[in-house]
């Protein structure tokens, strides 16, 4: 029965965090500004498939990090239940396979190695971009199936703007979000505040029930700010926090009565030398997670667990005459972990990273790249990756790249008692990706076709005395194909546009020839918006095809989950007086569908979201 | 001639009478009419995977032919529910206490067809044993509180709650024997070492101290309580903890000690059954044979499991005349079920069975 506490405790000790739905809209215009980790992630990326998800979309509505991604990229997400833990898979990869940087940070748990997509929040954010494909090499362990990279704009111009959001909805939800940002040509500073406070009652179509103790509330906090100390030196502040609490919904057949509180923060310290030939970055950051685990809300039992990681980086880049850049990245961090099932683990890793893009042509670049880690607690693998890009004409380009990435265990894998395995190895991973992107105005369309291969992924079971634990045993073959359109037309006053994605993955277990759990071969979604003056409407769909939950593919109702069809649909308008008011209202599962993306816990049914947005 | 006329219509009438009277006898035997389909083979329970609400109970035949998986959810068209701990039977009646559910399913144990729901004053129900008419359900409680545990007591003719009972922390197993209930306290998610015996007359509660983490229990055939303790083994506490395992033999009539069978350390078993006088445990995969008589722990083995499945963990045991049945379960695709023949030492069959599969009993 000792596994039954190293499962419960697990479940919980792999990241939750709390939800925290909040947008705030953007007011920010296209000026001139300055960005951080947006261009170095472009520019050191041309053979890789880089969508940007900017921020009209990310304020279409007040909705979660995982919402804006399900329904606008290739990743599948799985939610325990509406705003519970939800976790990605990134071209067939597992939940920790997807690494998640902030402003450049690679932010992912060190106790589970995931990102809760439900504890960020969407709208802190002036653009989210997800780079498809291994990119261990510029940003560490988890980077497999690809990265999402959540980026702060700060804005050099002179500029003061308020943005404040409130929104009601079904299941008593309220969310609240306030954005200002400020500034002139040598300082600038952006704050966001985001509340979401929600009853998450929602009825389990088709059966008696409602989503009991599924109520959550979260208060996130960000702070940025910008300061050019000469003209050649710039300092920027970037902050985060957290405070989430949720209480953990029921399934079908579990009444629920757990809870769990999180509490993450990070700060980033960035000075920036500019100097003609080079551009040097130093970089210190502090990171923090911590959570608290009740068995029972209504009491003050808990587990608790913490981390705190502290990383000093430089990154110092050299272009020459000849269109070549070199790069240089030394990072170091130290990483303190306490918690009642891991003890107080202590790591340190120290990497060095190398990177040469060239740029041959008007019509070819290509990049080299090659890291080496080294980590108190076991053996890094040396990694590197190679890319190129090339514009066969102006309506046709051809990108290459391919990649040797890895994971490393975390505390949990190393440390968990009982179970925790000091001789794990890091995963590592092979992966070849081929893309071509068609622009032919109004259209653009960009075609990938990819291959992983992943060894020794770490996996939990029980062992011979009765405990899980982790081993290295799997090895994965992913490989599929994406495609991803745009299309965007006008005519008098009004526009039209179509946004749609689609993936066929693969991905089998090399000894079984199984797909891998919780991977659909089938995923796509689109969303249509028509704007007419003021007016601005759109509607979103989302299929998603079925899903084994076990390694054997077992195919009835109790092992497999079936395929849903979702849609949303939104309408707005814009009215101007003094100040910028917009009010909208969206109808979310507008089919009222049943459907899991999680075994038993179903996710809401039809409910409606009533939003003011007013910009000052 | 008359005579032997007659003699010949004596023995023919004797012949047409008795093929008559045995003719009767055939039709007036009593027919075993089918109780149900789950009759006359092994009742599997699939605790499934903790938390995912996949619990499954299944059906082999005897003859082993036929098999069904999902035999509740087939016959009452609902879930069983998140992580059936284990099964209880009655002439008539299955009860499976669903752990994670906080219920009780009973239902008729040969057509699983569903008779009623128990599903109040339970949190985190463990085991049941009957005694006249009274369920007697181990329950943890919260588990992180280690004074909450506690037996609830449930009117089987009404189904509702009679009354509970505080015991010690972490009650596993419960047997009955006549108007006593003996309770293993395995600990939870700590450790106890702890027999709790409990009077159904009154309530009251008695206490025999063990070996730590007394989890299974049986019956030998004079009616002593064998009771199967896996010792502490925290080895990953700084520095490790380790307790000695043990095999205790309790006198009912007295409730005292009769033999403590102590294992040397290093050694923890988990699984214990007992049949035709011998108490079989496994160890390290390794079956064991302590004969009644046996007045020291065998050093030799019986049989060694050979484990083919790709995360070996042997999560269930029983055995039948001569007859072995092992789960090797995992909790991420369908366990394997293994079969022996103790008799010859081979291995004569291995199924599949449900992800999680925990538990054998015979029906």
């Amino acid at each position: 029965m000792k596994k039954k506490k190293s499962i419960l405790l697990l479940t919980f000790a792999i990241s939750f965090c709390s939800p925290a739905q909040t947008t705030m809209t953007d007011s920010i215009q296209k000026l001139e500004v300055v960005t951080v980790s947006d261009v170095k992630l472009k520019k050191y990326a041309s053979g890789y498939k880089v969508t940007i998800i900017n921020d009209s979309i990310i304020n279409k509505s007040a909705q979660s990090l995982t919402n804006v991604l399900a329904l606008n990229s290739n990743i599948y997400f799985k939610e325990f239940g509406s705003g519970m833990l939800s976790s990605p898979s990134f071209r067939g990869t597992n939940a920790s396979q997807t690494a998640v940087i902030w402003n450049g940070i690679n932010i992912n748990s060190q106790l589970n190695g995931q990102t809760d997509f439900n504890n960020e929040v969407a709208s802190n954010y002036s653009s989210i971009a997800i780079r498809s494909g291994g990119g261990s090499v510029q940003y560490g362990s988890g980077a497999i199936g690809g990265s999402v990279h959540l980026n702060n704009r700060l804005k050099f111009t002179k500029h003061f703007e308020n943005n404040l959001r409130v929104a009601y909805g079904s299941f008593d939800t309220s969310r609240v979000n306030y954005l200002m940002s400020s500034g002139d040509s040598k300082w600038t500073t952006s704050v966001g505040l985001s509340y979401i406070d929600s009853e998450n009652d929602y009825k389990f179509l088709g059966t008696d029930a409602v989503n009991n103790n599924g109520q959550h509330n979260a208060v996130n906090l960000s702070a940025n700010l910008g300061y050019f100390i000469s003209e050649k030196n710039i300092l920027k502040l970037y902050h985060n926090s957290f405070t989430g609490n949720r209480n953990l919904s029921r399934t079908l057949t579990t009444l629920t009565r757990d809870k769990y509180e999180s509490d993450n923060a990070r700060s980033l310290l960035e000075w920036t030398h500019l100097a003609l030939r080079y551009h040097s970055k130093l970089k210190i950051a502090y990171l923090s997670e911590a959570y608290r685990y009740f068995t029972d809300n209504q009491t003050n039992n808990f587990t608790s667990g913490r981390t705190n990681s502290l990383i000093a980086k430089h990154d110092f880049e050299y272009h020459t005459t000849s269109n070549i850049n070199i790069r240089s990245v030394i990072d170091y961090t130290r990483i303190k972990g306490e918690g009642n099932s891991f003890g107080m683990p202590f790591r340190e890793a120290f990497s060095l990273t190398l990177i040469l893009k060239q740029q041959l042509s008007d019509k070819l670049q290509y990049g080299l790249s090659l890291r080496q880690d080294y980590t108190s607690d076991f053996k890094s693998p040396l990694v590197g990756s190679i890319d190129a890009k090339y514009d066969v004409s102006k309506h046709y380009i051809i990108k290459l790249n391919g990649s040797k990435n890895f994971r490393v265990p975390t505390f949990n894998d190393l440390y968990w008692q009982p179970g925790g395995n000091l001789d794990l190895r890091p995963e590592t991973s092979y992966q070849a990706d081929f893309g071509q992107v068609f622009k032919l105005k109004p259209i653009h369309l960009a075609f990938n076709v990819y291959y992983i291969r992943t060894n020794g992924m770490i996996q939990w079971q029980p062992n011979s005395s009765g405990f899980w634990s982790p081993i290295n045993i799997n090895n994965a073959n992913s490989y599929g194909a994406e495609l991803e359109f745009k299309t965007k037309h006008r005519f008098g006053m009004h526009q039209l546009n179509f946004n749609a994605n689609y993936s066929y993955t693969v991905s089998k277990d090399i000894d079984t020839g199984k797909q891998l759990v919780y991977v659909p071969f089938n995923k796509a979604n689109g969303t249509f918006t028509y704007h007419y003056k003021k007016i601005t409407t759109y509607y979103q769909h989302y299929f998603v095809g079925g899903v084994f939950t076990t390694k054997d593919n077992i195919n009835n109702s109790l092992f497999a989950l079936e395929p849903y069809d979702v849609a949303n649909l939104g309408a707005s308008y814009t009215f101007t007086s003094n100040l910028n008011y917009e009010m909208g209202l969206l109808v979310n599962n507008l089919y009222n569908t049943y459907y899991e993306n999680v075994a038993l816990r179903p996710m809401p049914n039809r409910n409606f979201q009533i939003q003011l947005t007013i910009k000052f | 001639m008359k005579l032997s006329k007659l003699a010949f219509l004596a023995v023919l009438i004797a012949v047409i009478f008795t093929s008559c009277e045995s003719t009767d006898d055939a039709t007036e035997l009593p027919v075993e009419l089918p109780l149900g389909d789950y009759e006359n083979g092994l009742i599997i329970n699939a605790e499934g995977a903790f938390g995912n609400g996949n619990a499954s109970i299944g059906y082999i035949s005897n003859d082993l032919l036929s098999q069904e998986d999902g035999i509740f959810m087939n016959v009452n068209n609902r879930l069983l529910g998140d992580t059936s701990q284990s099964i209880t039977f009655t002439d008539e009646l299955a009860f499976i206490v669903v752990n994670n559910s906080n219920k009780i399913e009973i239902v008729n144990r040969y057509t699983f067809e569903s008779v009623a729901t128990i599903d109040s004053g339970l949190l985190n129900p463990r085991y049941i044993a009957i005694s006249e008419n009274k369920g007697y359900v181990t329950n943890w409680g919260d588990p992180s509180i280690a004074t909450d545990d506690f037996i609830a007591v449930i009117n089987l003719s009404s189904n509702v709650l009679d009354a509970t009972i505080p015991v010690a922390e972490g009650p596993e197993q419960i047997l009955a024997k006549g108007a006593k209930l003996y309770v293993s306290h395995k600990g939870g998610f700590n450790v106890n070492n702890k027999i709790s015996i409990i009077n159904a007359n009154d309530n009251a509660v008695n206490t025999i101290v063990v070996n730590d983490a007394p989890d299974e229990m049986v019956f030998d055939s004079s009616g002593n309580l064998i009771v199967l303790s896996s010792g502490k083994n925290l080895f990953w506490e700084m520095p490790p903890v380790e307790t000695p395992a043990s095999i205790t033999k309790i006198n009912t009539s007295t409730d005292t000690v009769l033999t403590n069978f102590v294992f040397p350390m290093g050694a923890h078993p988990g699984l214990m059954a007992y049949e035709n006088g011998i108490t079989y445990y496994i160890l390290n995969d390794k079956l064991y044979g302590l004969q009644d008589t046996d007045t020291t722990l065998p050093t030799t083995s019986l049989l060694d499991i050979e484990l083919t499945s790709s995360a070996p963990f042997i999560y269930g045991m029983r055995v039948k005349g001569n007859t072995l049945y092992v789960i090797d379960a995992s909790f991420a695709e369908q366990s394997d079920l293994l079969i022996y023949d103790l008799s010859l030492n081979v291995k004569l069959e291995t199924l599949d069975v449900a992800l999680g599969a925990s538990k054998i009993y015979f029906n």
